[in-house]
């Protein structure tokens, strides 16, 4: 009986227990009205869509009898899918949306660092043209060893002092590894003095877009570190050069540069001061040219001028380069270069108001083209003749001009940049030789260093505000805007950076190159200079069958 | 002395002391660091001591040494510029005001550059002293030496090392 009892007991409770279960069950359940529930759909429209679309793409079968219009190859079907089973999602799409993004910049921004890179032979062809033949290795062997000099000691720290806290670059996938910049705190700011990641690109610095990055401001330092050679040639000695290259490919340069581009104070003075949208240099008129420019400045009087060039009484005798039509090639394919340099300062094609380009590279031409008739007009009209060397270096003044302001000007503005800058060129080449009597065998000094000037000034004044590279510049909303339409405190910020170029990049590189010049000398012996720096310096002629002349100049001098 | 051996050894030690020091630098953090930063130092040093060492080998360049306090004065004067520009950022507050001292910096820098060092190189330049007591007294009979002399012209060697 007992055990009777205990069976319906239990019973009961697992009724219970069976009956609570199920109500639960049915209280969570979602109402169905008595009809029974319908099956969730598999995928999402959107899904759908892809999957059809991607049903549609032209098979390996119609790939396979060729496509001459272009209309089958790349398609839905070209899309990396994470899970084949799957098919293509969303996801995918996405992501490859977003690859092509960073991969149209990454080519855009290589292909324009190769184009600068063949700026080197440009210079090569215009400096040696520019001296006479019995200098014509010398200046050739400076030009190509500058290159790997300033390469080695850009690897080394260069890149990591200019670059090292340039992180947040959205065209080029973030460069996240560069995020460590040396601030200092002064007035209640925080100022940006150098970068600390990026060292011999070792380490996380491993990184596809710091390799970009780093390729396409190489070639940049390269330009600056390539101006000195002009302006000193026919009497630099050789290992000076050297040193002095690496050097400035160390430090000097690196250090501007990480003020204007890497995120240092130059950059920050909209942040911190509300000026403008803080030092604002596109492409490089302060950066790359300035700082070449008065680097040469500063080397060019340390070296003194060569035995010949000036009278007792001061006045200068014309020393004519041997090779003219070197000197215009040459100025060619510098022009052809600078669509990489200004163009390519977007470092992207996609995305962030890139697609400016367009107005960037016409802006380039059209500042060459006027700067090339300021200069020939002066010369003619004030000289007498449309002389071919100065054309050359009217040129490359309204290149190197409209360097810094390419990104924000219109054209009109451009080609009024363009012509200031060609007959500034000629002002400026009278100045350096005749009051200053500083001797610049290639005028590099006005070219590079009076135009990057004026091409910095330019900004403050001629920025038209319509530019938009992502809505922001150096991390001010807006765009940036000269004096002429309405922003004043632009030009303040470009003042500064002038005032910076002239203060601390030429007295550091004074200070250096006095510092070599007690330690290895820069001038060659005069015995050398007089027979040329050829076999001295190079233990062979540039052209060995042409026979050597006494020059006028130096007998008379003697 | 034109190039030579003893630079072309010396340059390569510079560039192994740089190396060393850049290393050195970019892991200061560690003993390894710490160590490359002393090596390079060394190495640099070395280099410092045999470029001097060679330098009087050169020979007569025709530059002459000029008033190097009145040069280095020149450098200070345009630093001091850059200091009156940065010292109106934080003195005063309207953007005219700022513009004004930014100028006044920049003209204090350009009559350091333009003024104040062309002046002291040029004080005693090579071209304004008479012959006899400068290297252009020997011009002349230097000037016409590649025409005569085997010495400056490109020998067979030379030319082998361009192919």
């Amino acid at each position: 009986m007992r055990s009777l009892l205990r069976n319906h007991f239990l019973a009961l409770c697992i009724f219970a227990l069976a009956s609570t279960v199920a109500g639960i069950a049915y209280a969570q359940a979602p109402a169905t009205n008595g009809q029974p529930p319908a099956a969730p759909p598999a995928v999402s429209p959107a899904t759908a869509e892809l999957r059809e679309a991607a049903a549609k793409a032209p098979t390996s079968a119609d790939l396979q009898k060729g496509d001459p219009g272009g209309t089958l190859t790349g398609s839905i079907a070209d899309v990396t899918v994470t899970d084949a089973k799957a098919g293509v999602t969303l996801p995918d799409v996405g992501s490859q949306v977003g690859q092509n993004k960073v991969a149209i910049n990454f080519v855009w921004t290589l292909i324009c660092g190769f184009l600068v890179m063949f700026m080197q032979a440009g210079f090569a062809m215009v400096e040696s043209g520019l001296c006479r033949v019995k200098n014509a290795n010398h200046t050739y062997m400076m030009n190509f060893l500058v290159y790997g000099c300033g390469l080695l000691a850009y690897w080394l720290i260069g890149f990591a002092i200019q670059m090292g806290g340039a992180a947040g670059n959205a065209n080029l996938g973030g460069l996240n590894p560069l995020n460590a910049e040396q601030t200092i705190s002064l007035f209640g700011k925080s100022w940006g003095i150098f970068g600390k990641t990026g060292f011999f690109l070792a380490g996380s610095s491993y990184d596809v877009g710091v390799m970009v990055i780093f390729l396409f401001q190489m070639v940049f330092m390269d330009t600056a570190l390539t101006i000195v050679t002009g302006a000193c040639a026919e009497r630099w000695k050789f290992v000076t050069f050297s040193v002095t290259s690496v050097i400035m490919g160390a430090i000097t340069y690196p250090l501007f540069a990480n003020w204007a581009w890497g995120g240092g104070w130059l950059s920050q003075l909209g942040t911190n001061l509300g000026l403008g949208k803080g030092y604002a240099d596109f492409a490089g008129s302060g950066v790359v040219h300035s700082v070449g420019g008065l680097t040469a400045l500063a080397v060019c009087m340390i070296v003194g001028p060569r035995i010949g060039k000036f009278n007792r009484d001061g006045s200068a005798n014309p020393i004519i380069g041997h090779d003219i039509s070197a000197v215009l090639i040459g100025c060619f394919i510098l022009a052809f270069g600078w669509f990489g340099f200004n163009p390519g300062s977007t470092l992207g094609a996609s995305a962030n108001g890139n697609l400016r380009i367009g107005t960037i590279a016409v802006d380039t031409m059209l500042a060459g083209c006027t700067g090339t008739f300021g200069a020939i007009l002066y010369m003619w009209i004030f000289k007498g003749k449309p002389d071919a060397s100065m054309a050359g270096n009217g040129l490359l003044a309204g290149l190197v001009a409209i360097t810094a302001p390419s990104g924000f000007v219109s054209a009109p503005s451009a080609a009024i940049i363009g012509l200031v800058a060609g007959v500034l060129v000629c002002v400026s080449v009278s100045f350096v030789e005749s009051v200053l009597k500083v001797d610049d065998p290639v005028g590099a000094i006005s070219v590079h260093g009076t135009n990057g000037l004026w091409g910095v000034l330019s900004v403050g004044l001629f920025a038209d505000g319509t530019s938009n590279y992502g809505g922001s510049w150096n991390g001010v909303t807006g765009s940036v805007t000269g004096l002429f339409y309405g922003d004043a405190s632009q030009l303040t910020a470009q003042l500064v950076g002038i005032s910076t170029l002239l203060g601390v990049v030429f007295t550091l590189s004074f200070a250096i190159n006095m510092a070599l010049e007690y330690v290895i000398g820069h001038r060659v012996s005069a015995e050398s200079e007089l027979n040329g720096l050829d076999i001295p310096e190079m233990g062979q002629l540039g052209y060995p069958e042409f026979v050597f002349r006494a020059e006028p100049a130096m007998a008379r001098a003697a | 002395m034109a190039a030579s051996k003893s630079q072309g050894s010396y340059f390569g030690l510079f560039l192994v002391g740089a190396t060393l020091l850049c290393g050195g630098v970019a892991y200061l953090a560690s003993g390894t660091g710490r160590l490359l930063l002393l090596l390079g130092a060394v190495i640099s040093f070395a280099a410092y001591v045999g470029f001097r060492r060679i330098k009087p080998l050169e020979g007569k360049t025709p530059v002459e040494s000029g008033p190097e306090t009145m040069k280095w004065m020149g450098a200070g004067v345009a630093l001091l510029g850059w200091l009156i520009t940065l010292g109106g950022l934080h003195v005063v507050e309207g953007n005219g005001a700022r513009i004004v001292l930014a100028l006044v910096g920049i003209g204090a820098s350009l009559l350091g550059m333009l003024y104040v060092l062309p002046a002291a190189f040029n004080k005693k330049a090579f071209w304004k002293i008479g012959p006899g007591t400068s290297a252009r007294s020997s011009l002349a009979p230097v000037a016409g030496k590649s025409m005569v002399e085997p010495a400056y012209t490109a020998t067979p060697h030379a030319m082998e090392s361009a192919r």
